[in-house]
């Protein structure tokens, strides 16, 4: 009897007057390029993700178990890699639930991660492998904190002991298994579901993370990123670094990356997620059809060139005090260009960076491992 | 970015915003929290457009994107369901079938985010259990115990007589009710 009633007054609340909306495609557009500019977007769009530090703590509170309760066992085998190699994915996944695979994933130096979907959760499941002595235990074995953007915020508050992951100490945070994938180094998984006591519930998603968990590999040999374009003759030196990709076809391909070099700063607080000055910042991938520059952003002056025979448009603007220089080609050689370097004086402009890209076309068999020569 | 990739987007959401509204609408049951929610469920629908704009059906892709931005909203902030009682109780109930309507709204209001999730999935986007499953991130069985919780509490709070029963103007003007709202006053 309820259902036909309840149908009814959803139809009542949807056709009722809501009065105009204050929705702006064009903030959330602006706010979600932020986003993507920074490469945090697989972990900040993630919604499941985002709700792991409040379920934690709720659980926490709940039914926190102290000292003694799951001592932590020193995972057996050699030591986790101080560091990962930007170029590589850093991981590899043994065994993976049917009809999951890696979407898509990030690289930096002290902590890889990938995302896990499929069409029919295409949210999916995320993993983040810090290296070693980039996590630490809280008091009474009640957490792990980890850097900054870790998959449950600084801290992921355990929920309850969870079986041994390869013989690694492991525990359920949330809704993240949580284990200690080689002496020093730690790894999450986020499983999508919305709680630890939805997770606790269900034995099979518990038994497909642990599966996951120890099938997984760090540091073994992986495929390669491929990367659609190389820097050549780069004066100073200067290292890739937070490269993003996504698999397409069995291939992983970079869609963004970042130079940094000695000068390199970060301000945390400008923007969205902070900016870097003196570390120029490529998103390059195949050129959609009907691909063109942005040219109607009000705050920005907007210049046109041709460089290398490609036409560029240069956009300069303000953010945070800090001066942004922005350039695109919207179909250099097939690809979508974009560079962006904020900071007065930059060590490299990016149409200097643009005159020194040799650009490789749309097919990912011409790419190259290193975007760096 | 390219300017397919914003051109694309805007198009795509220009077209569906007023869908995406009414859901939002439907899961908040208050114009303003849907718009804050709408708001931030577009910002992570451009995060993911790429992904979206592949996805063989885009539109359970950003219904995805908003019920989970839903589900994660509601949990961490109580507050939010407060003002949605209040307002709810502000609302005039001369006519006794608006009554009846309104104690199932509050009744609806009152269930955790992801019951009512499930049940705006159920019965006002119309999806099968799989598809419900797809959009929550979770099992159908998970989806047909939490519709059946859901329901199980929309009557619990209606009256032991079942909801069509405590809808009835005798019952409500014996008193026989004991919805969220009515204890309210």
């Amino acid at each position: 009897m309820t259902e036909p009633q309840i149908r009814a007054l959803f139809t009542g609340i949807a056709e009722a007057e809501a009065g105009p909306s204050r929705v702006s495609p064009q903030a959330a557009l602006r706010r979600g390029r932020a986003r993507r500019r920074w490469r945090r977007a697989w972990l900040a769009g993630v919604p499941v993700l985002a709700a792991v530090a409040v379920a934690a703590v709720i659980l926490a509170m709940v039914g926190p178990f102290g000292p003694g309760a799951s001592p932590v066992t020193p995972s057996p085998g050699p030591p986790a890699p101080r560091q990962f190699s930007p170029l590589l994915p850093g991981v590899v996944f043994g065994s993976l639930p049917a009809g999951l695979s890696v979407q898509q994933g990030r690289v930096e130096s002290t902590v890889v991660g990938a995302v896990l979907g499929s069409t029919a959760a295409p949210l999916g499941w995320s993993v983040a492998v810090y290296a070693r002595g980039q996590c630490h235990l809280t008091g009474a074995v009640s957490g792990l904190e980890c850097p900054a953007q870790t998959l449950a915020g600084p801290t992921a508050r355990f929920s309850a002991p969870a079986p041994t992951v390869r013989g690694g100490s492991a525990f359920w945070a949330g809704p993240n298994l949580v284990w200690q994938y080689a002496r020093g180094g730690w790894a999450e998984l986020n499983i999508p579901v919305s709680s630890y006591y939805a997770l606790r519930q269900d034995t099979a998603t518990q038994h497909a993370a642990l599966k996951i968990a120890r099938h997984l590999r760090v540091g073994a040999a992986t495929p390669p990123i491929m990367f659609p374009a190389q820097l050549t003759g780069l004066a100073g030196r200067w290292r890739i670094s937070d490269v993003f990709y996504e698999a397409d076809g069995g291939v992983l391909q970079a869609q963004s990356y970042q130079l940094l070099t000695g000068t390199s700063r970060f301000f945390p607080h400008v923007g969205d997620l902070g900016i870097w000055t003196d570390a120029p910042y490529f998103q390059i991938a195949p050129a959609p059809r009907t691909s063109t520059c942005t040219p109607h952003d009000r705050a920005s002056r907007n210049t046109s060139e041709v460089i290398n025979g490609y036409h560029v448009v240069l956009k300069r603007r303000t953010v945070g005090g800090h001066p942004e220089q922005e350039l695109c080609a919207a179909r250099a050689d097939g690809l979508a260009v974009d560079i962006i370097e904020y900071g007065a004086h930059p060590a490299i402009g990016v149409t200097s960076l643009f005159r020194q890209l040799r650009l490789l076309g749309t097919d990912p068999a011409n790419w190259v491992r290193d975007p760096i020569r | 970015m390219s300017r397919s990739w914003d051109a694309e987007y805007s198009e795509y959401v220009a077209a569906r915003l007023a869908s995406l509204r009414r859901l939002a609408v439907v899961l908040c049951d208050d114009p303003q929290r849907a718009d804050d929610l709408l708001q931030a469920a577009l910002t992570k629908l451009y995060v993911h457009w790429g992904r979206a704009r592949a996805a063989d059906h885009p539109d359970a892709y950003a219904r995805t994107v908003l019920v989970h931005e839903f589900v994660h909203e509601r949990r961490s902030s109580w507050v939010k369901r407060v003002s949605l009682v209040s307002r709810i109780t502000d609302a005039p109930a001369t006519a006794v079938d608006h009554d009846a309507v309104l104690d199932l709204r509050a009744a609806v209001a009152a269930l955790p985010a992801r019951q009512r999730a499930t049940l705006v999935l159920r019965f006002f986007c119309d999806l099968n259990v799989d598809q419900c499953a797809a959009a929550l991130g979770c099992s159908p069985g998970t989806v047909k115990s939490q519709t059946a919780r859901a329901l199980a509490a929309v009557r619990r709070a209606l009256g032991a007589g079942g909801g069509a029963g405590a809808a009835t103007p005798a019952r409500r003007a014996d008193g026989g009710t004991t919805s969220a709202r009515s204890d309210q006053r």
